[in-house]
This record gives structure tokens, sequence and C-alpha cells, in this order.
């Protein structure tokens, strides 16, 4: 029997951007009045699904060693400034800006734990549980 | 839950660094008419945490406002000098209370995304729960 769990590892990856992404967006905000910061924020997650095998990754030739570049993970972080956001002191956070972003994160989170849900109810249902 | 928790980090070194600032706030409202008072300032730097690989904020060292003192004519001053001046303080109260009420809506942002990041890992735990 050959189980097609695409969509299981669609919802964790979807999961596991939406949780790196939290952590550059509570990272701004915590440096929203660092002079001199700029907001960040990392690519969204349709390219990362897009490109994954495509980006640059670094060789692996022992199953030890541990992967790193932009394509290790899918997804990297850039910088982010919407125009006229930057104040005197050149830090480029707006804060209302980064909680438009959080929220984002959240809904993508949440979708992304109640998909993997339903998968794994419907695959329970299948074995006659419930 | 490791990237989870460097989201907490993040948001809990803002939470720090803005309790610092308003603090600083609090005493300079206080000393508004200690003669001779100089406001006391702080600056927000971005730090890298490279063993827990987190980035967050800290303060940085207090410094004095070193804007020139306000002389004050009141003869009957014990501090008043020989022609009735004596110096008072150079902290503005209008800019105190703003700084103050910046420093309390970047507090709420950092506790926003605290108890987002919470939230999140909970849902996720959640799912082991069935």
């Amino acid at each position: 029997m050959e189980l097609n769990l695409n969509v299981l590892r669609l919802a964790s990856g979807l999961a596991a951007h939406a949780t790196a992404r939290q952590t550059v967006i509570s990272q701004n905000i915590a440096n929203a009045d660092t002079p001199g910061y700029h907001a960040r924020d990392i690519t969204d997650f349709a390219s990362a699904v897009d490109g994954a095998g495509m980006a640059f990754s670094a060789r692996v030739t022992r199953p030890g060693h541990i992967p790193f570049g932009p394509g290790a993970t899918g997804h990297d972080i850039r910088e982010t400034s919407a125009l006229g956001t930057e104040t005197p002191n050149g830090n480029t956070v707006a804060l209302e800006d980064q909680v438009m972003r959080a929220a984002q994160v959240k809904q993508s989170h949440d979708m992304a734990l109640g998909v993997y849900q339903k998968s794994m109810d419907i695959l329970r249902m299948s074995l006659g549980r419930r | 839950m490791n990237e989870m928790m460097k989201t907490m980090e993040s948001a809990a070194s803002g939470m720090r660094a803005q309790g610092a600032r308003m603090r600083l706030s609090s005493e300079n409202i206080a000393n508004v008419d200690t003669p001779g008072y100089r406001r006391k300032t702080v600056t927000f730097e971005e730090t890298f945490n490279s063993t827990r690989d987190a980035r967050a904020v800290k303060t940085g060292s207090v410094n004095l406002d070193l804007s020139e003192l306000p002389r004050v004519y009141e003869p009957s001053n014990p501090m008043a000098g020989a022609d009735g001046y004596y110096l008072g303080s150079n902290v503005d109260l209008m800019i105190e209370i703003a700084d103050a009420r910046e420093a309390n809506r970047s507090y709420e942002a950092n506790l926003k995304m605290f108890d987002q990041a919470r939230q999140m890992a909970s849902s996720l735990l959640n799912l082991l729960r069935r």
C-alpha cells in the first residue's frame, strides 16, 4: 500500500515556513526602535515550493553534514522596506505593517495545522477508527 | 519548537529593552524639579546571540543629556547664587511623556508577538494530543 502523503508534507512545510517568518517578524518588532535597523522578511511560501531543489545548496556527501545556504531551508531572509517608512534615525520598521504580517503568519500556521489535522482524521477514518 | 523559543526570546528582549527605557523616562519625570539634574537617555542596539542563533535587542549605555541647564531666577532658593539664579533640570515633560508613550506602544507590540508565538506552539502541541 502506497500512501500519498504529499498533503502532510506540504502542510508541515507551510507550518515551518510560518514559524520561521514569525521569528523574523518578532525580531523586527523587538528592534522597532533600534537606530539604523532595517526591517526584514523571508521569501514567501509559494517561491519556496517552486524553488525546492532548484535553489543553490551545499553539496552533501555524508548524511551527517549540516545543510546551509538559501536552499537548505527553502527560504532566505531579505530586507523589505516600504517606501516612506524610514524614520530620521534610519529605522525602517513600521509596527502596523509588522503586525499585519504577523496576522498573516498566524492565519497560515492555523491553516497548515488544520489541513494536517484533517488529513490525519481522514487516514484514521480509513483505518476504521474514530 | 526551537524556532518558537527564538521568537519568544526576541520578543522578551524587546520587552526588557522597552521596560528599561520606560524606567529611565520615569526617573527623568520624577526628577523634573531637581536642581542640576540632567535627563538620562539610553540607546538600543541589535545583538546576535550566536550560541542560540537568535537576534535580539539590548540597551546600550545610559548617557546624560549634556544640553545646557536652564537658569531659574529664585533668590529665596538655598541653591541660588549671589545673582539669584540657580541651575534647574533639563527634563522636558512633553518629551518624556511622548517617549514613555512610544515605549508603551512598542512593549505592547512585543507582548502581542510573544503571545502569538505561545499560541502557535500550543496549537502545534495540540496535534499530538489525539
